[in-house]
């Protein structure tokens, strides 16, 4: 039981790294980021790559990890969605593009990184016994980052000029256009950030539970029934939403068959949509 | 010479409609112009264009003898140009205090806007207490005046306003009359007030123009508006 906590902490902390990324797009843009989970694959091999065939260090394929993400989130907002906002005002039009974004990413994934399943040894190894509960190292040390890096990012958006600029895009954009903020330049921060913050999670979650190319859709759809559950745009929401889906996938997996496990979770998500469509967290933006 | 603002014929369409037909308008440097109107007259669409928010089809736009109209909104502000949006538009999920550092977001001389925060307070005195307060707790009142405050942490040499009094109570409504004055006259800002509450504009500004369909109808000294036939009819209800 303790132990099934801890493992729902830690899964829920990185987690919470993937919603606040799609979520952070989601705000700033309006963009549906459908290649999202694609962009975790990507960090996940970008890591396994530095550190199985470059002999690299694990510092240097997490770092790598997240440069490159930002580079990727950047360039896709500079080089397509911004193009298609500008001349497009369907909503859909985004959608498919991200959704066309995801296949490129996944196939030039399978091109460089082949089709197998690629996991590495722990990080750190060694046991830590803390209250009886058994914790590996190298989870700690996974969790720790993790954690560094949520309470970084949610410092950054609360209490720097940048951070401020980002949430005041979120509600409004024209009037944050106004206050002299080149929303162009926070877009694409905003998308750079958002991709880095999952390509992090997809480097850290690759050393507990190995990556491979076909990965990309689940994790997609986990991060939108994250970001659902808790309340779009809404930064306590994705992570609240990360967490519950952190303690349910856990909790499934430790005494459920395994296929039952998600079944439930979107039997219980579209209850819970129901009856309250706007999330834990989520508030109608005035 | 040139004006201090200027607009020169401006023609501005949304997608195939026209909006705004040859408008042209002048502000002196320290002055308070008012532009009146009824409903889709046309009054946010120029302050609109005047911002770089909807972008002008055909005329000019100058300020300072600079030719601003081709600028992006945020480089407008850059400019010394900052604007109230009508309905407030003030950032309801932020604090107060947050709200007001948005306004002075191209500011880097941080020990002048801290001294900008306390000179808001003494305008509007509620502030102070509402510093850490989210902006969506706050009355309409109170929220126009984070607002008109917002802007002026820009330290704006011309401030754009839309609509203030809309929605407030006569009391507010005076308030914010006293505090456009103040602005004016104490801080030295140049005014374009838009407003339907014409006599309360015409009151407070020097020159006036009045917009029909898109198009300057009247334009004139404030006093003499006041007294012309069809202003009174028409705008004042006399």
């Amino acid at each position: 039981m303790e132990q099934v906590i801890v493992n729902s902490l830690i899964l829920g902390m990185n987690y919470a790294l993937i919603a606040l990324g799609l979520t952070l797009i989601f705000a700033i843009m309006n963009v549906l980021n459908f290649a999202h989970g694609q962009m975790y694959v990507l960090g996940g091999f970008i890591t396994y790559y530095a550190l199985q065939v470059l002999h690299l260090p694990f510092v240097v394929g997490l770092v790598a990890s997240v440069v490159v993400l930002v580079l990727v989130g950047l360039l896709s907002e500079r080089l397509l969605f911004r193009r298609a906002i500008r001349v497009s005002t369907r909503e859909e039009s985004t959608m498919l593009l991200a959704a066309g974004l995801a296949l490129l990413l996944e196939s030039l994934i399978l091109l460089f990184f082949g089709e197998k399943q690629r996991g590495m040894p722990p990080i750190i190894s060694g046991v830590y016994q803390v209250f009886g509960v058994y914790i590996p190292a190298g989870r700690a040390f996974v969790f720790a980052i993790a954690l560094a890096s949520l309470i970084g990012f949610v410092t950054f958006m609360q209490f720097t000029r940048p951070g401020r600029a980002l949430r005041a895009i979120a509600q409004d954009k024209e009037v944050t256009a106004l206050q002299g903020v080149n929303i162009n330049r926070y877009g694409a921060l905003g998308f750079g950030l958002g991709a880095g913050l999952t390509g992090l999670a997809g480097s850290l979650l690759a050393t507990i539970f190995a990556v491979n190319s076909g990965l990309g859709t689940a994790v997609s759809i986990k991060a939108f029934i994250m970001v659902m559950l808790g309340g779009a745009g809404v930064v306590s929401g994705a992570i609240a939403g990360a967490f519950v889906l952190g303690f349910l996938e856990s909790f499934g997996y430790a005494y459920m068959p395994g296929s039952v496990t998600y079944m439930l979770i979107f039997a219980g998500m579209i209850i819970f949509l129901v009856f309250r469509p706007q999330g834990i967290m989520g508030k109608p933006w005035g | 010479m040139s004006s201090y603002f200027e607009a020169r014929n401006l023609d501005v369409y949304y997608d195939k409609v026209k909006a705004l037909s040859d408008v042209s308008m002048v502000l002196g440097e320290g002055d308070i112009v008012a532009i009146i109107g009824t409903n889709g007259a046309g009054k946010t669409t120029t302050l609109r264009a005047f911002t770089g928010l909807t972008r002008i089809a055909t005329g000019e736009i100058w300020y300072q003898g600079k030719r601003i109209d081709q600028l992006n909104p945020d480089q407008i502000v850059g400019l010394g140009i900052s604007m109230v949006p009508e309905g407030r538009h003030i950032y309801p999920l932020m604090n107060v205090r947050d709200n007001l550092l948005m306004g002075a977001f191209l500011r880097r001389d941080k020990a002048e806007v801290k001294r900008d925060l306390e000179r808001m307070c003494e305008r509007f005195p509620f502030l102070k207490e509402r510093m850490r307060q989210q902006a969506s707790t706050l009355s309409g009142g109170e929220q126009q005046m984070v607002a008109i405050s917002r802007a002026l942490m820009a330290r704006p040499k011309l401030l754009l306003m839309d609509e203030p009094s809309l929605g407030l109570a006569p009391k507010v409504v005076r308030e914010i009359a006293r505090s456009i004055l103040a602005i004016n006259r104490e801080d030295k800002v140049s005014v374009i007030l838009v407003e339907q509450n014409s006599r309360m504009a015409l009151k407070l500004s020097s020159r006036a123009y009045v917009l029909e369909t898109g198009r300057v109808a009247l334009e004139g000294a404030s006093e003499e508006l006041v007294n012309n036939e069809d202003v009174r009819r028409l705008y004042l209800g006399a």
